[in-house]
């Protein structure tokens, strides 16, 4: 016996990530915002995935899906291997759902299953083969994700420079896209990253440094 | 406090961070996101979930696992291979009559296959009027006397694996060991005694009384068994006796010093390193 379960969003959980982030540097005159997490799920829903209840899993799946395709679309450049690791996250939190904590915002659970599925398609080097093989699978949905009233100029440009964005992370080693992504896409903190990454916080943002760095240098190259 | 590295940012990297930040959330295909949601909440996943993460067979774990089995059975298989020391090769024979090989009477003489008659582990009976002279690579010369009763030492491995064993029921083995014996050890076993070959000039004899190691050169070991091992040095003999007194320890007998300083005299030209 289940009951409809209404999610609303909740004061108590409110993972947005901001509070991570220092003072903006000077000359920047309008600082692109941090990305916000979706609001947790209340402890009662996550109680009842664990139990595999169908409707908390669809709370669970509406809440939370967006996020894990997000990051894993943009750690692996394209839509097909995004759609495979989407499926093998969902299809692992199945497996995995009376291991689910409901006092933690889920978030961070899925966002690492996802970052893990990602680097371990790396290293089987399916990776390289869906990179190689990347061009042809490339989006069409440029315009799409930036569907709006705007001119068809402007949303090409839009759509050229997401496009040069993301092939500039793409070019990044996986060891440096990974904290970038995961920091200034997902909106996680080091520390939060350092413990996915099963690493020290100083050197989760050692490791940020050097990868903004390097991304700045591949865009210098191609933005100009 | 967080944030050192963005306070610290050039305007490039922050160009580069606000790049990121400003990517749009990437839109799924409906139809995908629909059939995965209702995987997910009925649980039923369609073995495309996990069939499109498959790789092409040269990239399956399972393909590199059974290839890494593989070269690891060739390498172990090549190893085992090249480790075995050079096979015994008859470098002179003499006399004639019938040979007993592993209980089976063979012709002995010129025309016999003699390399293929005496291989490791083989048990030989010499004829009473004939011997063999053996060579295994540059690790050992063995002669055979006539009417011994032996079974072909097996060869110490070139690398690991360094120990060879054979048998003398009766008559006398003798021996000489060259450059690439070095480290390796041969057990021989006589049916009152054990002689343990660690480099060295020597002569088995088995006789009705008992055991007779003669050594030439360098040293060896004697005894009953493995706790009783004792050492015979150069120009010296020990004897295990059949009826059970304690070994005894004399001068090597005199007619072996010639014929195994003749052994010895080949052995430094037949087992020069080429």
């Amino acid at each position: 016996m289940s009951q409809e379960i209404r999610v609303t969003p909740s004061a108590a959980a409110p993972v947005s990530g901001t509070e991570d982030r220092g003072p903006e540097p000077p000359g920047s005159e309008s600082p692109a915002p941090p990305r916000e997490r979706p609001i947790a799920l209340p402890r009662e829903v996550l109680e009842r995935v664990r139990e595999r209840d169908p409707q908390a899993l669809a709370a669970l799946f509406d809440r939370y899906f967006g996020m894990v395709y997000g990051l894993a679309y943009r750690l692996m450049g394209g839509r097909a291997p995004a759609e495979d690791i989407a499926q093998e996250v969902f299809l692992k939190v199945h497996r995995a759902a009376h291991q689910l904590d409901p006092s933690r915002d889920p978030a961070a659970w899925l966002s690492a299953i996802t970052t893990n599925a990602c680097r371990d398609v790396w290293r089987s080097g399916a990776g390289r083969m869906a990179r190689a093989s990347h061009s042809l699978d490339q989006d069409p949905e440029g315009f799409a994700l930036s569907a709006s009233s705007e001119d068809p100029e402007t949303l090409a440009l839009r759509a050229e420079r997401e496009r040069l964005v993301q092939d500039a992370l793409q070019r990044l080693p996986e060891a440096l896209r990974v904290p970038i992504v995961l920091h200034d896409y997902q909106g996680l903190q080091h520390q939060e990253i350092a413990e996915q990454l099963g690493i020290h916080h100083a050197a989760a943002r050692k490791r940020y440094s050097r990868a903004i760095t390097a991304l700045a240098a591949l865009l210098r190259e191609t933005l100009g | 406090m967080e944030e050192i590295e963005d306070q610290t940012l050039s305007a490039e990297e922050t160009r580069a961070r606000d790049a990121v930040r400003a990517l749009p959330a990437a839109e799924p295909d409906p139809e995908f996101r629909a059939r995965l949601r209702d995987e997910f909440v009925a649980g039923r996943f369609e073995p495309a979930a996990v069939r499109t993460l498959r790789l092409p067979w040269h990239r399956r774990p399972m393909t590199h696992w059974t290839l890494a089995t593989a070269a690891a059975v060739t390498i172990v298989a090549g190893g085992l291979a090249l480790n075995q020391g050079a096979a015994w090769h008859a470098i002179s024979a003499h006399g004639a009559g019938t040979v007993i090989v592993d209980g089976r009477p063979v012709e002995f003489s010129a025309d016999t296959d003699l390399d293929a008659l005496f291989r490791p582990g083989t048990r030989i009976v010499m004829p009473d009027d004939a011997d063999v002279t053996l060579r295994s690579g540059d690790a050992m010369l063995a002669v055979i006397t006539p009417g011994s009763d032996v079974t072909v030492p097996s060869l110490p491995g070139r690398w690991f694996a360094r120990t060879g064993i054979g048998e003398v029921r009766s008559g006398e083995l003798r021996l000489s060991t060259g450059a690439g014996f070095r480290g390796a050890t041969l057990g021989l076993q006589t049916p009152e005694a054990r002689v343990l070959v660690t480099g060295t000039t020597l002569a088995v004899i088995c006789e009705p009384t008992g055991t007779c190691l003669c050594v030439l050169e360098g040293v060896a070991h004697l005894g009953t068994d493995a706790r009783s091992m004792e050492t015979v040095t150069a120009g010296s003999r020990g004897y295990v006796f059949a009826d059970g007194r304690p070994m005894a320890h004399a001068e090597m007998r005199p007619n072996e010093v010639p014929l195994l300083g003749t052994l010895r005299d080949t052995a430094r030209e037949a087992l020069k390193r080429r």
